[in-house]
Formats: structure tokens, sequence, C-alpha cells
């Protein structure tokens, strides 16, 4: 930003300084003076539709637009004058004379605009005698998202990140006055890999997500950021789950996953594979340690790791490079990375050491990348070759050792299992249960992204660390746990030993 | 008029990949075929490179342009505020006993169209009546049967 024009002005009664060209609302928020506001969002761009931003401005006849007004040098400007206050509370009623009011089975209620800016600034008691219009609830516009037109306030939010962002244009507005309403044209409904951010978005419950609808109120949410695990792009995401009590069986534990806000990333937005990521927190997950593939009651992972240790010792040392096999992946933190290079590679020295994972996929253009694994740049990081299996070297191993269900991704499922049929000690550490799951000796369950810590690498080359946004079940650790466990088993003093 | 790519494609021409001339590409269709086909508004989406919902959002925003064929007659009323309180109300009521159809149809035989609109902007004429482009002001009930058969032998002419 150096070398910027800097703008001095003067809001409120306090000095702030902002960027030449920056809007008086983002001067402001800037500055820690929240300006209420609907159609403004700093992702899309300027329209001034809502009034709801109207500031005082010395010298200005008029209220102004906060949203659309450019600062100048020496500009004074007033947020919470009566005059300003008296006209955000008339903007509010003008919206709600035609909002159904009907919080309490409304899926924004919590978390709506239209909620907050009335507790803070309307206030008013209702002077609505006419009917109110009433208009279609329950629109089915595609991809899973519902809109409700009487709750829509019009601020174009949705429109504009159609045709800014992702450029379909699928929403449009029509009509004109009371009789305005938000569509689409006929047949073509919502279709773009970003169509979550909508809901993000909508500032009030207009648009609403068939996934999310009626399952549980905002606030009972604990939302916490992390980098979504599903590309290589790292966007940040915010885990929203609910924490604290236990949840009765089939009982969600994450609601949702949403877009985070990281200008150097992902901006506003992330893509709706990521948004569906919450899925693979909560389904499908291991609970505890397998054996053979059926849970064995009384055996915790440390009991594993004492047998993993034990097969790679019945390995004379002078065996072991070639003796045992590992296979790694690339949504191990940087950190795990680096235990795990200190273990197998530094410590026992082993040439078998391979990564699988995800089979790549489509880039989009936009945020989505081809790769579909979180940390292949953090692979190179550790000083590790991300060499692919090779199904004879598995094959001929005396001890394998495997992170990750990914091994199905590379090989067709009658081979891979004679090959591991082929292998008298086998340990498998995943997330999730899977196919695999009876092939090996035993099975570890282990925590997915969001339930640890760590850093990644994106694709440009930037490292991102992230802490946990959820709790894993009990009994359910880091991989980094794992392999410091398993190194102090075997007598190797690496690393930090300390199981986050 | 029956519209055909061909004809489309003349009037589209001119403004191809010029997304500011959208409401100027959909009079130019409106006045050949006195509606906006959808057929043609998806060329133009497609030639000016806007999204179809950008087009139909303003078509449906202007009372000038319809969205289902019009009568060789268009009859449009006035009821903003000046011609309101003029009684444009009866004026249009007296049109639409007339014809047998309500503001916004056109009438079975494909002859006339009727329509309400708020303001043309000659307040002073009111109630104001346009029957075929003709201005009709100081509009009565009892004037509405002549302005009719003066735009029936128009069409004889
Ligand atoms: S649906 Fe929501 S985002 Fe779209 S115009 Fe209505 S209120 Fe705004
Ligand atoms: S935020 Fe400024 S007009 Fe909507
Ligand atoms: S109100 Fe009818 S012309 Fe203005």
């Amino acid at each position: 930003m150096s070398g910027a024009a800097r703008v001095g002005l003067t809001i409120d009664g306090r000095p702030v300084e902002a960027a030449a060209g920056a809007s008086v609302l983002k001067a402001a928020e800037a500055a820690g003076i929240a300006i209420p506001h609907f159609c403004y969002h700093p992702g899309l761009e300027i329209e001034g539709n809502c009034r709801m931003c109207l500031v005082e401005i010395e010298g200005y006849p008029k209220l102004e637009l906060s949203c659309s007004t450019v600062v100048r040098e020496g500009m004074i400007v007033r947020t919470s004058t009566d005059r300003v206050r008296a006209a955000r509370k008339d903007v509010l009623e003008f919206l709600l004379a035609e909002h159904p009011l009907d919080c309490p089975i409304c899926d924004k209620a919590g978390e709506c605009l239209l909620q907050d800016h009335y507790g803070l600034h309307g206030r008013y008691a209702g002077r609505m005698a006419e009917v109110r219009e009433r208009r279609e609830k329950k629109i089915p516009i595609g991809r899973g998202l519902i809109l409700d037109r009487e709750r829509c306030v019009l601020c174009t939010r949705c429109v504009r990140f159609l045709r800014q962002v992702t450029r379909t244009g699928e929403l449009g507005v029509f009509e004109r006055a009371v009789g305005s309403e938000l569509g689409l044209a006929e047949g073509r409904p919502v279709d773009n890999d970003y169509s979550g951010n909508l809901v993000d978005i909508c500032p009030v419950g207009a648009i609403t997500s068939e996934d999310f609808r009626f399952r549980t109120r905002a606030w009972f949410l604990d939302r916490r950021p992390s980098v979504c695990p599903r590309c290589a792009r790292g966007c940040a995401v915010v885990v929203e789950s609910v924490t604290g009590y236990p949840l009765a069986a089939g009982e969600r534990r994450v609601y949702r996953v949403t877009a985070g806000v990281n200008p150097a990333v992902n901006g506003h937005w992330i893509c709706d594979l990521g948004r569906e990521g919450r899925r693979e927190i909560d389904e499908g997950r291991l609970g505890a340690v397998l054996r053979k593939g059926v849970r064995e009651p009384g055996l915790a992972w440390p009991g594993a790791v004492a047998g993993i240790a034990a097969a790679v010792r019945s390995v004379p040392a002078a065996e072991r490079p070639g003796g045992v096999a590992v296979v790694l992946n690339a949504r191990l933190t940087s950190e795990e990375l680096a235990l795990a290079r200190e273990l197998f590679v530094a410590g026992l020295g082993l040439r078998n050491v391979f990564f699988a994972g995800l089979k790549p996929g489509r880039a989009d253009g936009l945020l989505l990348t081809a790769e579909r694994m979180p940390n292949g740049r953090g692979v190179l990081e550790a000083g590790l070759s991300p060499r692919p299996p090779a199904l004879e070297a598995l094959a001929a191993a005396r001890v394998l050792i495997v992170f990750g269900p990914y091994l199905t991704e590379h090989f067709e499922a009658g081979a891979l299992g004679r090959a591991l049929a082929a292998v008298p000690a086998k340990f498998l550490v995943s997330a999730h249960a899977g196919p695999l799951d009876r092939l090996f000796d035993a099975v570890l369950p282990v925590t997915v992204p969001a339930e640890k810590a760590g850093t990644y690498t994106n694709i440009d080359g930037l490292r991102q660390g992230f802490s946990r946004a959820v709790e894993p079940a009990p009994g359910v650790v880091p991989e980094g746990a794992v392999l410091a466990r398993l190194a102090r088993s075997l007598g190797l003093d690496i690393g930090d030993a300390d199981a986050r | 008029m029956p519209v055909s790519p061909n004809g489309l494609e003349v009037l589209v021409r001119r403004y191809r990949g010029r997304r500011r001339a959208l409401i100027q590409v959909l009079q130019d269709i409106h006045d050949r075929y006195r509606w906006l086909p959808p057929e043609a508004l998806e060329r133009v989406a497609e030639a000016l490179g806007v999204p179809l919902v950008q087009v139909y959002g303003v078509a449906t925003f202007y009372k000038s342009f319809s969205l289902t064929p019009r009568g060789r007659h268009v009859c449009t009323v006035c009821l903003g505020t000046a011609c309101h309180v003029r009684g444009g109300a009866a004026v249009l009521e007296e049109f639409e006993r007339r014809l047998g159809i309500a503001a916004g149809r056109t009438t079975s035989d494909g002859r006339h169209t009727l329509e309400r609109v708020n303001c043309l902007g000659a307040c002073a004429l009111a109630p104001l009546v346009v029957v075929d482009g003709h201005y009709h002001g100081q509009m009565t009930p009892v004037k509405v049967g002549a302005v009719l058969a003066a735009a029936a032998k128009d069409e004889a002419a």
C-alpha cells in the first residue's frame, strides 16, 4: 500500500485516514465506525440501491450515500446525528412495510442484517394498516437454493454476484416498484459451482440452502476459521458446528462450512465443493481402532501404535530401508510432513516413501484448482518427493504403513487386494471408514483437517497456518500424534513429540 | 408480423456487443413487431453479451414494452396522479366496457390492446388517452366511442 495516496477526513469527530478513492463507508469501517447497509458488499461493485447507509457530510445539503461517496481531503462526516438516525429509521420502515416478519421460522434469524439494523436503528412501532403484498415463499432456484420473495429486500447482491463473479447471470430483477421481484429466466436455474455464496451474501433470509434450512439456529453455532482442504487453493473457510453437549445419534455436528475472508486467496467466496466439505467432517468417520475391519474394544490408538512399532522392530535394522514401506498424503500438515520425514526418511532410512491422493479434477478458472490435495507444495517444502505408490514395492514390503484412504484412487480393487494380501504386517491410518479397512491388520482413526492445527502451503506458495475448528471425537487424534508416538516407541528422539 | 431469424438479425446486427444499447435494440424490435417475442430477447442477450435475465429485467421494467403480442390498435389510458383525479378511471372503464377486455389485455380478434400507464408527461391535457400514437386530451367516457371509431377509420383508409 505504500505510495498510495492517503486522504485525511473527520468522521464523527475523529480524524481518519483512508486511501484515495475509498468510499466513506469503507473509511468509517476501517476506523471502527460501522455504518448500517444492505446492498453494499465488499466483494461486489457498488450499486447504492438500499439507502440504508445515509450519512451527513458537511457542505452537502442532503444526506449522502456513504457506500458510493468517495472520501475527499478535509471532509467532515457524521454518522449518527438525529437527522441520520431518523433517515435510517424511515428506510427501515419502508423495507419492513412489505416484509413478512416471519423471523421465528426464518433460517437467517440471528444473522440477518434486517434484524440487526432494526434492533439498533429501527425500534418503531409498526404503522402498517394495509395488507402486505403476498409473494411466493418457496421457489427452488437451483443447486438446493430456495428463494423467498417476501423476504427479499431487492439489494441485488445476488444478482451482482452472478454477473460479476461467476459471470453466469442467472438471477435478475423483473418488473418495477411494488411489483419488483427477483427471478430466473424460464428453465434456467442457478447452476454454477459457486452457488452457495448466494446464501452467505443475501443479507436477509431470502435465499436459503436446503442443506441448512430448518436444522438449527444460527446462534447455536460455534464459528471457527480453518483452511479448506479440498483443493490446493487453500481458501479461508468458517466451520460452523455445535459443540458442548453430546449429540444424539445421527445428529449433525458441523452444520455448514461457509466462506471465510482472505483477500490474499479467496476474497469473500468459496466454491460449492469446499462448502460440501462439511459432510466429510461428520460423515463416514472412523471412531475407534479396527482390527481386520472390525471394532476392537479396549484397543485405543496408543496400543495400536505400539503394534506398528513392534512390527517395524521385527524387521532387522539393515533390512528396513526396503522392508518397511510408507504411503503418505498431501492432506498432512507441513508440521506432520516434517515429522514423517524425520521418522521415515532420516530416522529409519526408508527407500519406499510414497504419496497417494485424490485424482486431479478440473480447474475452473476461479478458485478451484485441478489438484485436489491441499498441501502438495508443503510436501516439496518438507524435502519429500511426491512419488506415486508402486504396487510391486508395496507388495514386497514386510511392513506397510498407509496414511489416508487414497490407494483406491491409484489401483483397481482386485490388484490392490492381491498386493496387500502379500504383506505380512500392514496398518492404515485414516479419518474415514472405507473399503480398505478390512484389508489391514489395524486401522487407526485420525482427525480431518478441520479438527487439527497446522500449516498448508497453497498452490501459489502461500503458507497458511490454521487452528482447530472442531473438537475431534474422544480417541481420535491428528496424524502428527501418531507419528510422534511411533517415533518415540522406536526410540527416535525427533521433533516435538507433543500431540497437538 | 411474423418473427423470422433473418428479420431479427437485421435489427440486432448493428448493436452487437454493445451492452449499453439494450434499450435501443428493444425499442427497434418493439417498433417492428409491436411486442417483444421471447426468441428476440434471447437473440438480444446473445448479441449484446448481457444475461438473459437482464434483458427481461429491462423489458418488464418499462411499460412501453410488451411481452405479449399486441393488437393492431393500442389504446393507452393514463392513470397518473393528474389524470386520476380528473376522471381517468371512468375513461378506462368505458374502454374496458366497449372493448370487452380488462386493462393489459388484447381482444381475441387481435384488433385492440388496452393499456394503463402512470403519467405520460402531459398532465395539462388530463385525463389523457393515446390511441395509435394520437393524443386525445380532456377525455371523457362519452368521447371514447368517437376515438375508437376514428381509429377504425384509419385502418379502413
Ligand atoms: S434475494 Fe437476498 S441478496 Fe438477492 S436481492 Fe433479495 S435480499 Fe438481496
Ligand atoms: S449500502 Fe449504500 S445504498 Fe445500500
Ligand atoms: S398524469 Fe396523466 S399525463 Fe401526467
